[in-house]
């Protein structure tokens, strides 16, 4: 049983400022993270998702029994928003028109070509690809790991408590998230070298 | 060594990818302001949620002298959690109507998705994420989720604030096509044959139905343009003034602006955006005038036009309407 989730839920229920102000700061930005991540939508659909998945939360406090973490229970109903958009896109027209094009966020329209940006910027982009992309590669256990260690700074103890593992288990996970996360990572960095060689 | 080599060397070492874990993991997809417009609305929610959970478990204290009529309470409680919970976030609430009593929603009604509105006599509707939707007589619209609305027919006029939430987006369907706004106020007509949409403010996109629209299937709408459908014969783009008799119907819905304490050009501001007019000052010191002047009392059940006349005869300042322009000038 989760307790400390489960009383934090029980004081949100009672009207508690403060425990609701501790809702929100500890699962508003991971709930971010978690979405953008694993579906790598723009900012403000994002915004949307991180939105409804805790107003449906709020609504329905009490159908949290402190069975599982009360993040991961969050993340259960991000599951579902995210497939709600991915219905809704897909029902959409797929067309695009010179209209749509111009229509494009200012950012995209006002970005510097890629060739004269300085090589630092496009190597750090690069990078930085290349680790989410190794990130959305991932299992889901891994990543949620890799995120509570490195996003939020959470012990072992703490990543245990927040994947219900003993410390042991959890230890276990994060060497094996981080050896299949570094896997990813190397081999998605040799790819883009070879599709660039191939370019040359 | 290259400078690739290195790159893909440094990818196996811990060093390397606790700091690329860090990077990547510690930069946040929303900025404060989108956490913030986040926490106003689920904390308003939660507020919703809390304080009827908390009078039901007063009720549940009364004790059994009051048995009978905590009974009946709770009946009355249970009836409004099983009507409401589980359903979709409010859309909005009904601030004005004036369907005689005939329309089904009357004022101060909840509004969720899976409702029908079917407007007897013209209403607004404020929405829950801010702004507003305008309904005009003898229109019907299907509320299908909290951002998306079906005009059935009829004539609704949209009203978004200038920076939306990501909450307050409306897309608005129509048997033309999917009309998204990009920050605007739009004006959508739709009958049996045909679907208007005339952009007041902002900009409009138009996701219109195949062969709607020739090749393009997304047409972009500025405002001051019209986009007409007609079934059968594509849709035709002419430009529109923002302002005048076409647009009265809007204004004599707008929600209540409550002046009290503010600036008055605040106040103008809004008469401006209302009528479809440009806010001009024939000189500086007008200007300086109906930015020191704070405002008092109310313009309830004035239309913007009224409310101008009124407000302004209690100031030095006065104003003429020029085409597209309100000119304000110092009463000299």
């Amino acid at each position: 049983m989760y307790e400390s989730d489960r009383a934090l839920v029980v004081r949100m229920g009672a009207g508690d400022q403060r425990a609701f102000d501790e809702f929100f700061h500890s699962s508003a930005p991971r709930l971010a993270a978690f979405a953008a991540r694993r579906s790598g939508l723009d900012a403000a659909s994002v915004e949307d998702i991180v939105q409804n998945t805790l107003v449906k939360a709020v609504r329905n406090l009490g159908s949290y029994r402190g069975e599982a973490a009360l993040f991961t229970w969050l993340t259960e109903i991000c599951r579902h928003e995210l497939a709600d958009v991915y219905r809704k896109a897909a029902r959409r027209p797929d067309h695009t028109s010179l209209d749509e094009l111009s229509s494009a966020s200012p950012q995209a329209q006002l970005r510097v070509p890629a060739q004269h940006e300085p090589t630092a910027q496009v190597e750090t982009e690069m990078r930085r690809s290349a680790v989410v992309r190794a990130l959305q590669a991932l299992p889901e256990r891994y990543s949620l790991a890799l995120e509570a260690k490195y996003r939020d700074g959470f012990s072992v103890d703490e990543i245990a408590h927040s994947l219900g593992l003993t410390s042991t288990a959890a230890q276990s996970l994060l060497a094996r998230a981080r050896e299949a996360f570094r896997e990813r990572w190397r081999k998605g960095n040799d790819d883009e070298i070879m599709a660039d060689d191939g370019h040359d | 060594m290259t400078e690739r080599q290195a790159f893909s060397s440094d990818t196996g070492s811990d060093k390397e990818l606790d700091r690329a874990l860090t990077d990547v993991l510690r930069s946040s997809p929303l900025d404060s302001q989108a956490l913030e417009r986040i926490r106003v609305a689920v904390e308003k929610e939660w507020r919703t949620s809390t304080t009827l959970h908390r009078r039901s478990r007063a009720i549940r204290r009364w004790g059994w002298a009051s048995l009978a009529a905590a009974v009946l309470v709770i009946a009355v409680t249970t009836a409004w959690f099983t009507k409401f919970a589980g359903e979709p976030v409010v859309f909005g609430s009904i601030s004005r109507s004036d369907g005689n009593g005939v329309d089904v929603h009357h004022v101060g009604d909840l509004l969720r998705a899976g409702d029908t509105v079917r407007a007897h006599g013209p209403m607004l509707v404020l929405l829950a994420a801010g702004g507003s939707v305008r309904i005009a007589a003898d229109s019907t619209v299907d509320i299908t989720s909290a951002t998306e609305i079906r005009l059935e027919r009829g004539k609704i006029y949209v009203d978004l604030p200038p920076v939306p939430a990501a909450s307050a987006r409306l897309n608005v369907w129509t048997h033309a096509g999917m009309v998204e706004h990009v920050g605007t106020g739009f004006e959508v007509l739709s009958d049996d044959t045909s679907v208007r949409i005339r952009v007041r403010e902002g900009r409009i996109r138009l996701r219109a139905v195949p062969g709607a629209a020739g090749n393009s299937n997304v047409i972009l709408a500025a405002a001051g343009t019209e986009l007409l459908a007609v079934s059968g014969d594509g849709i035709v783009r002419r430009q529109v003034p923002t302002y005048g008799s076409d647009w009265l119907w809007v204004a004599n819905l707008a929600p209540t602006y409550e002046i009290e304490g503010q600036p008055l050009l605040n106040f103008l501001q809004w008469v401006s955006r209302e009528l479809g007019r440009r806010l001009e000052f024939s000189d500086p010191e007008a200007r300086d005038i109906a930015a020191r002047t704070i405002l008092h009392g109310s313009i309830r059940d004035h239309d913007p036009l009224d409310a101008l006349a009124n407000v302004l005869a209690t100031t030095s300042l006065r104003y003429e309407i020029l085409g597209d322009a309100i000119r304000v000038n110092s009463d000299r």
